[in-house]
């Protein structure tokens, strides 16, 4: 419990810290609650499914408030804790990471994200799946750019109804059987007509389109990305949108299982228009910043695509793609970030030369863009290659239009980089990468090529939860016939 | 029925006292008057009528958790008008006394069980509520709401009466019990019996404030003070609904399935014409008038589940949120809260004021975990099975009001504005955090 707990607790002491120490308190809380996290892995088995929080009571109106985590979970309590921890170093040096009120709704945020992941009922997560809308919107409110209210209404007001259709379709799945339970929910799905199940899908799918985005739900993320503070892009595309994924894996598939096969072409459709329209309208933006976000939807369609294949490697090589997402996403918006904070500049063509004034920088750019683009020994080759290998079995023709994705990064990454780094210096100078900064860099680059050199140990770990709900799927499957 | 007698007794005294012209004192004893209540409707067990045979006034054990909503909400009501209320040195105790009288109308309209009983409370509830909507003699717009609300209300009441006098005609009682007997005995409701429901129907929705019978509601808000405001759109409010439920879920509703197609009409144009016809409002009043209208609609698909469960949560929900926001418009009353152009910025320079509207408008606006989102949960799942169009329309509407809301509260954390730092008086702070607290923690009563 205290893994959940902590978060709240730092929230609410961040206000009591003096403001000069508000930003050492702000790492070493984050590392604490990496530490739990890690004190828990310590005492996992994969095997088996740990609650954290299980009252054996009955409670009114189905819920049952059960909360725990298996390897699927734990996986990404361990992603959430990391990458919090890593964006409060990235931060370590700016103005923010000296406000308090800052300070608290990162770690609000993180058990929001917490709660999402450990929840094993379907009101518990709609409940913190929803909590974590206050704080980001809090966070791209105040800290965000001025003027951004009308893109923070759209925001706000598009996830908002993508999460109704979810609601309405846990209650229909809750009150056909009284009880909210994971468990309980799972089996019930089993026995809902295909085609009945087949809308509560799409009740889910709008909820999890929207916060993906798929291709034609993306329209509020751009702007929204633009206008945020760099805190907030990197929660916004490392974590939150990883919620969407994993509540794909873990709630839309078994718990509609009988309905999913009719929506998986379209879903699957999507997902490859996503790919190659996210990257082609990359490889035309000026803005870093935007460039980096359509990249962003190019890289989740894929992992949406292959998450509804639901085989067992696709979505082994789909959870490593998330965390090598995460990872992407938050190198390259600290990247652009960078060079927005100390050239004022985000349009591509007015950079070039960063690379002489800055070599420190230009190195670890690099690195991050060769992550992003998946060379060989990176996490995010393993993850694309496997997930492309999986569409090509679904359907030859969709493994095509998906592999354009190693092309098309490639084109539109080192454009970016090119056209910023090297050439003739448009500027005078440009103040070199700190150490905080080279830090958050190094982690983010061995993290991924350590994952990329051995993807075996995440995929070994949550393979066992995997199997689990496929057993469970299966088995009342075969039940009922 | 004890509770009863010692809020009329209070607010007989309280009439008197007022003579001394000493607001404190008034104060104190009503404060007084409705705690011994509550305690009192809190230990009232036996739910048997203390005068024998005499059996018009009955509260349920539903009934008793609505009347203790009530007794609660008019003493937050009462706390948070006190600083208006002594200003106009006058009228002090004329407010106190009216408030307890109609309260203890809305006491009968929770616990009748004929029609007899029911009538005089509504018009026990309502007259004095015509009379604190006028009180404030030289001002246009109040005496225009108090003509308005008059005279539309009496109307509604006329028409109750028709409808009263139809429904006797066909079954020949007045009491709730007998009158259910009838209707399920019947094969055939008498068309007698329809019209009279109808009436019925037709001044109820006028009371709670319902598309069509709205048009009434903005201007009346607009003309009261905040305090008579906050307590016509929440206790009266309650009463009304808890009535119509009682009457509409078991009684009427049972005859037929007419009224229900004339109630989901009501039901989603009350969502949607509320909450658009609020987005263009810049007056304050009007704007939570007409997003009480929506929430008035969501209150009404309880009428066909029966279950006082889910009203109750959600009524908490939303009366929770209304004394906190009428309680911090007049906190903020010397910068003229009623233009919401005033309160930009209120809540980066005031963090207090500013947290309790954010969450009171995401209360509001059906954000879990709070107690509003609970409570449109509960009558959500409710309805789910017999009428999916209808919470389908109710979900897309809480959209809009969700836009709303939240447009508000980014309005209210502006950073570059004029907002100077507030005062709030003891009295303010208390209520706010009473009401902060239910809003976020009140659903968990359902656990118990």
């Amino acid at each position: 419990m205290i893994l959940l707990v902590l978060p709240f607790v730092f929230a609410l002491a961040a206000f009591l810290i003096p403001e000069k120490l508000v930003k050492y308190f702000g790492l070493v809380a984050a590392l604490s609650s990496l530490a739990v996290a890690l004190g828990h892995l310590a005492y996992f088995n994969p095997e088996h499914l740990v609650y954290i929080f299980n009252p054996n009571k009955a409670f009114p109106m189905g819920l049952s408030f059960k909360m725990g985590y298996d390897g699927l979970s734990l996986t990404m309590v361990l992603l959430v804790n990391s990458i919090v921890s890593i964006i409060l170093l990235a931060n370590y040096r700016k103005e923010l990471a000296e406000n308090k009120l800052f300070t608290s709704l990162v770690f609000f945020m993180q058990a929001g994200l917490l709660g999402v992941f450990l929840a094993q009922d379907g009101m518990l997560f709609y409940t913190f799946w929803e909590i974590t809308l206050i704080p980001i919107f809090l966070i791209l409110y105040w800290f965000g750019k001025q003027d951004n209210n009308s893109v923070l209404l759209k925001f706000f007001i598009y996830t908002l109804l993508g999460s109704l259709g979810m609601l309405l379709s846990f209650i229909f799945l809750g009150t056909s059987v009284q009880s909210f339970a994971y468990n309980d929910l799972i089996s019930s799905g089993l026995f809902i007509p295909a085609k009945i199940a087949c809308w509560i899908s799409c009740g889910f799918l709008l909820a999890f389109a929207i916060k993906i985005p798929l291709f034609p739900f993306h329209t509020w993320q751009p702007s929204t990305y633009t206008t945020a503070p760099m805190a907030g892009t990197m929660l916004l595309s490392a974590l939150m949108l990883k919620m969407a994924l994993f509540g794909m894996i873990k709630w839309m598939i078994p718990l509609t299982f009988t309905g999913i096969q009719d929506i998986k072409w379209l879903i699957i459709t999507l997902g490859s228009i996503g790919i190659v329209y996210g990257a082609v309208i990359a490889i035309k933006q000026k803005d870093i910043k935007t460039l980096f976000a359509y990249a962003s939807i190019s890289h989740v369609g894929l992992i949406a695509a292959g998450i509804i294949l639901f085989t067992q490697l696709s979505l082994e090589s789909a959870i490593i793609q998330i965390i090598n997402h995460s990872i992407v996403a938050v190198g390259l918006f600290f990247a652009a970030d960078i060079i927005e904070s100390r050239t004022g500049k985000r349009n591509i063509y007015e950079l070039g030369g960063i690379a002489k004034l800055a070599p420190r920088f230009g190195f670890w750019f690099a690195a991050m863009t060769f992550v992003s683009v998946s060379v060989p020994f990176t996490a995010g080759f393993i993850g694309e290659f496997l997930l492309i290998k999986e569409l090509f079995v679904a359907h030859w023709f969709v493994g095509i239009i998906a592999s354009t994705t190693l092309v098309l990064g490639a084109v539109y990454m080192l454009r970016a980089y090119q056209l910023s780094m090297f050439g003739a210096p448009k500027m005078t100078q440009f103040e070199d990468l700190k150490w905080n900064e080279i830090l958050v860099f190094a982690l983010l680059t061995v993290s991924a090529i350590v994952i990329g050199i051995s993807p075996q140990c995440i995929m070994n770990f949550v393979k066992p939860s995997i199997e689990h709900i496929n057993e469970l799927m299966v088995g009342g499957l075969n039940f009922i016939k | 029925m004890d509770a009863l007698i010692v809020i009329f007794i209070t607010g007989l005294i309280g009439l008197f006292v007022g003579m001394m012209k000493k607001p404190v004192l008034s104060l104190s004893i009503s404060v007084l008057g409705l705690i011994s209540a509550f305690i009192l409707m809190l230990y009232y067990k036996s739910y048997e009528s203390p005068f024998g045979n005499y059996n018009g006034l009955n509260f349920t054990p539903s009934g008793n958790i609505f009347a203790l909503l009530v007794i609660g909400l008019t003493l937050l009501i009462v706390l948070s008008g006190f600083n208006y209320f002594k200003k106009d040195i006058e009228h002090t105790a004329d407010y106190y006394g009216l408030i307890l009288f109609s309260l203890c109308g809305a006491l009968i309209l929770i616990g009748f069980t004929n029609f007899f009983m029911f009538f005089l409370g509504l018009e026990i509830m309502s007259i004095p509520v015509y009379v604190l909507v006028g009180i404030r003699k030289q001002n246009t717009l109040s005496s225009e709401a108090s003509i308005k609300y008059f005279f539309t209300g009496s109307f509604a009441t006329g028409i109750l009466l028709f409808g009263i006098a139809l429904v006797y005609g066909a079954s020949g009682t007045f009491d709730l019990n007998e009158i259910s007997n009838s209707v399920s005995i019947w094969k055939e409701a008498p068309a007698m019996f329809h019209v009279g429901v109808l009436f019925i129907l037709a001044a109820f929705l006028f009371k709670v404030g319902a598309v069509p019978f709205h048009f009434w509601s903005p201007d009346v808000y607009q003309g009261s003070t905040d305090a008579v405001m906050s307590y016509m759109a929440t206790v009266v409010k309650i009463a009304a609904l808890y009535s119509f439920v009682t009457l509409f879920g078991s009684v009427l509703g049972a005859s037929g399935n007419i009224y229900t197609g004339i109630l989901e009409i009501v039901i989603i144009a009350s969502f949607f014409l509320g909450y658009v016809s609020a987005l263009k409002q810049s007056n304050f009043k009007r704007l939570l008038a007409y997003s009480g209208i929506s929430n008035t609609g969501f209150a009404l698909l309880s009428v066909f589940t029966g279950d006082f469960g889910s009203l109750w949560i959600f009524l908490l929900g939303y009366t929770a949120s209304t004394i906190a926001l009428m309680t911090v418009s007049q906190a903020i009353e010397k910068i003229d809260s009623e233009d919401i152009k005033n309160w930009k910025g209120i809540g980066y320079k005031n963090p207090f004021i500013g947290v309790v509207v954010l969450i009171s408008f995401l209360s509001l606006a059906g954000i879990p975990p709070l107690t509003g989102f609970f409570g449109k949960f509960l009558l959500l799942s409710g309805n789910y099975q017999n009428h999916l169009t209808l919470v389908i329309l109710a979900l897309i509407s809480s959209v809009i009001g969700a836009f709303l809301y939240l447009r508000f509260v980014i309005n209210v954390f502006a950073k570059e504005s004029h907002a100077e730092k507030i005062c709030i008086g003891p009295l303010h702070i208390t209520v706010l955090i009473i009401s902060t607290f239910v809003s976020i923690f009140g659903w968990t009563i359902i656990l118990f």
